[in-house]
């Protein structure tokens, strides 16, 4: 018989560590495995920066930057109606003390609207010392993870220095790591004694085989005796009453207590940023060359700003395509993937007020392969998405526009 | 069932042979423990999950609902065998202590060491007022339909109750964000959980919320009524997986 337990408790010792393992742990970073039409024409960031990338427990960190909603939406992926601003960390190593959209606080989830422009600003507090690979990134509901640009975080310093507290309505100071879990210890100990309590008293006496034999034998009563029987009543009757009166007494303590609040936010988005009609741009056309790595885009460009403009960056999923001849905007600090002349126009001569020209904009880098933007060409919506910078050298400004078309393959 | 043995010819087991039957016992409930602890802590974690991990999932109308239903799973299915073959009126509570052991474990070394989660944040809630209640209704009554319908219900209705006590204090309001919140959100918004945005929560949605203030008693009562009949459900599941075929051959 020992022998045919064996392999028993090997199942068991597997379906032990099993259970403890079905944990939602920290997600593996999943910015690449989101489709590219995902990533390239929902949340399209820029901006982003962090306060600081080294810093200590208790510190404050924030990371602010803005985000376009594509107008380009893909018809495959549900509308923005619930979405949430996360920051993707393994397990809270932050805390996150505030948030602001539009400079509005927010704590639930917010409906987007496409085509809106929008600022963000996070506000954490480092927790655990270690070195982090952090992004701010939307999970969308029904639609995934769109991540922003990630950097490294450095948290030094003690992990037990680190403090909560938090006041409530009622004025009280709480401290958060620790509010409640002595109590709870306290509840679970007062029934797991109760429960002991019945158990022991049953296993005491022999059990299973001899049990078997008296009941297959007709002796049911002596398997149960006067005093077993007092006792159950005894729980019967008290357990519930102890509940509800447990129950009473905790209700009386808080009567302010409010349900679990799950609203959603409504914050408007900004006045136009991006598509804002100074300068229109249009996607014409757009065409892959895969052995070059190669996206060529025809644009019209129909200035109607004070100033002549130049062409100065694309950017889509986080991946900045700068035009060398901008020396200016050659450098971008903070940025999850540069590619530093990564962008070539057939025509650099700015584009006078007034003016509207066709451009043919090379975007050529092998980011397009690293990044597993290329997967486009394959995809059911093989439209291309991203933000097309150009600036006003003299007036010092930048006029932003979201532009998408349709790819088609070459490939040679 | 065997044909009965006339009372005048059963004799107890003395010496050798009850020291054997009584390591038998010790070997079983060790093993029963473990099989429990595994079986229906994964059980309720790939079911009930997220109501019982998170202190910002444990709302009035979902969490009271689901957790008694699956709760009463194990419970059901375990007290059959125990005491329909051996008279011990223990299953729920065996089971539910299980459960919570491995609950225990898992919160401590999964979420509070390998995620840094405070504990706090995912203190289970506990069924074992309502599994002594199954236990003690059983034996009393030996009926299958008895403890169903009142066994059942109380086992639902007493959870929320139950766990008041602990979970209360988390739903003082706070004011955040120009908005209220509670305790147990506050948690949720500052603890970052990457795969677990707001929205997920499964708070007060559905059509049981048009009775306004009321969500709990009500949703308690419907757990009740599905209880009632997960209960017996669950007693013939646990009927068809026992087998004494080993103990009648000793
Ligand atoms: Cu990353």
């Amino acid at each position: 018989m020992k022998v045919l337990f064996k392999p028993w408790l090997l199942a068991l010792l597997c379906l032990n560590v099993l259970s403890v393992l079905t944990v939602p742990t920290a997600q593996a970073h999943g910015e690449k495995a989101l489709e590219p039409f995902i990533r390239m024409r929902t949340i399209q960031w820029y901006d982003v920066q962090w306060s600081t990338q080294k810093f200590n427990v208790n510190d404050e960190v924030s990371v602010s930057g803005k985000f376009h909603v594509a107008e380009d939406w893909p018809i495959s992926v549900p509308k923005p109606e619930a979405s949430f601003l996360n920051i993707s960390t393994p397990g809270p190593v932050l805390i996150r003390t505030e948030r602001y959209l539009n400079g509005k606080p927010w704590t639930n989830s917010v409906a987007l609207e496409p085509g809106g422009d929008y600022e963000f600003k996070v506000v954490m507090k480092g927790r655990l010392p270690g070195r982090y690979h952090i992004h701010p990134f939307f999970n969308l509901k029904d639609a995934g993870q769109v991540m922003g640009p990630g950097v490294w975080l450095d948290i030094g310093g003690d992990p037990s220095d680190f403090s909560n507290t938090i006041k409530t309505i009622n004025g009280e100071m709480i401290d958060m790591e620790r509010f409640g879990f002595a109590n709870g210890i306290f509840w679970h100990l007062f029934w797991g004694v109760l429960a002991a309590g019945w158990l022991l008293w049953w296993v005491r006496r022999p059990l299973f085989i001899s049990r078997y034999r008296m009941l297959d034998a007709g002796l049911e009563q002596e398997l149960i005796t006067d005093r077993d029987k007092f006792i159950a009543k005894a729980v019967l009757a008290g357990v519930p009453v102890l509940v509800l009166a447990l129950n009473a007494v905790t209700a009386n303590r808080y009567p302010d207590a409010i349900p679990l609040q799950a609203g959603l936010d409504r914050i408007l988005p900004l006045p136009a940023q991006v598509n804002a009609g100074t300068v229109n741009v249009d996607a014409i056309k757009a065409e892959y060359n895969v052995a070059q790595r190669a996206m060529l885009l025809q644009v019209s460009v129909d200035n109607r700003s004070q100033g002549a403009v130049r062409i100065g960056e694309f950017s889509s999923s986080n991946v900045h395509f700068m035009n060398a001849e901008l020396a200016d905007v050659g450098h971008m600090p903070g940025k999850d993937d540069v590619s530093n002349n990564g962008l070539s126009l057939d025509n650099n001569a700015p584009i006078a007020p007034g003016e509207q020209r066709t451009v043919t904009i090379e975007v050529r880098d092998a980011a397009w392969e690293s990044e597993k933007l290329d997967g486009l060409i394959k995809d059911a919506d093989s439209r291309v998405g991203g933000l097309l910078f150009l600036y006003d050298d003299v007036m010092g400004k930048r006029y932003i526009s979201s532009i998408s078309a349709a790819v088609i393959p070459k490939f040679n | 069932m065997s044909a009965q043995i006339p009372i005048s010819t059963f004799k107890p087991y003395r010496g050798e042979k009850a020291r054997l039957a009584r390591a038998y016992d010790y070997l079983i409930l060790v093993l029963a423990l473990f099989l429990f602890i595994g079986s229906f802590h994964l059980h309720f974690a790939l079911t009930v999950g997220d109501w019982d991990f998170w202190v910002d999932w444990k709302d009035r109308q979902w969490w009271p609902l689901v957790t008694p239903l699956i709760g009463i799973t194990f419970p059901a299915a375990v007290q059959s065998v125990l005491w329909d073959k051996f008279r011990l009126p223990l299953g729920a509570t065996l089971c539910v202590a299980a459960l919570l052991i491995g609950t225990w474990v898992t919160r401590v070394f999964a979420y509070h060491y390998w995620n840094y989660f405070p504990i706090n944040m995912v203190l289970p809630a506990t069924m074992i007022p309502g599994a002594l209640v199954l236990d003690t209704l059983l034996m009393l009554t030996n009926s299958l339909t008895i403890t169903s319908i009142f066994g059942g219900a109380a086992f639902a209705l007493l959870f929320y109750p139950t766990n008041w006590p602990i979970f209360g204090m988390f739903h003082q309001p706070v004011e955040v964000a120009n908005s209220q919140l509670t305790i147990a959100d506050l948690f949720g918004f500052q603890y970052i959980r990457t795969g677990m945005p707001e929205y997920l929560r499964i708070i007060e949605r559905g059509t049981l919320r048009t009775y306004g203030q009321y969500a709990t008693p009500l949703a308690a009562f419907c757990s009740a009524l599905l209880c009632s009949l997960m209960y017996p459900l669950w007693w013939y599941i646990g009927k068809w997986f026992a087998d004494t075929r080993y103990l009648k051959s000793i």
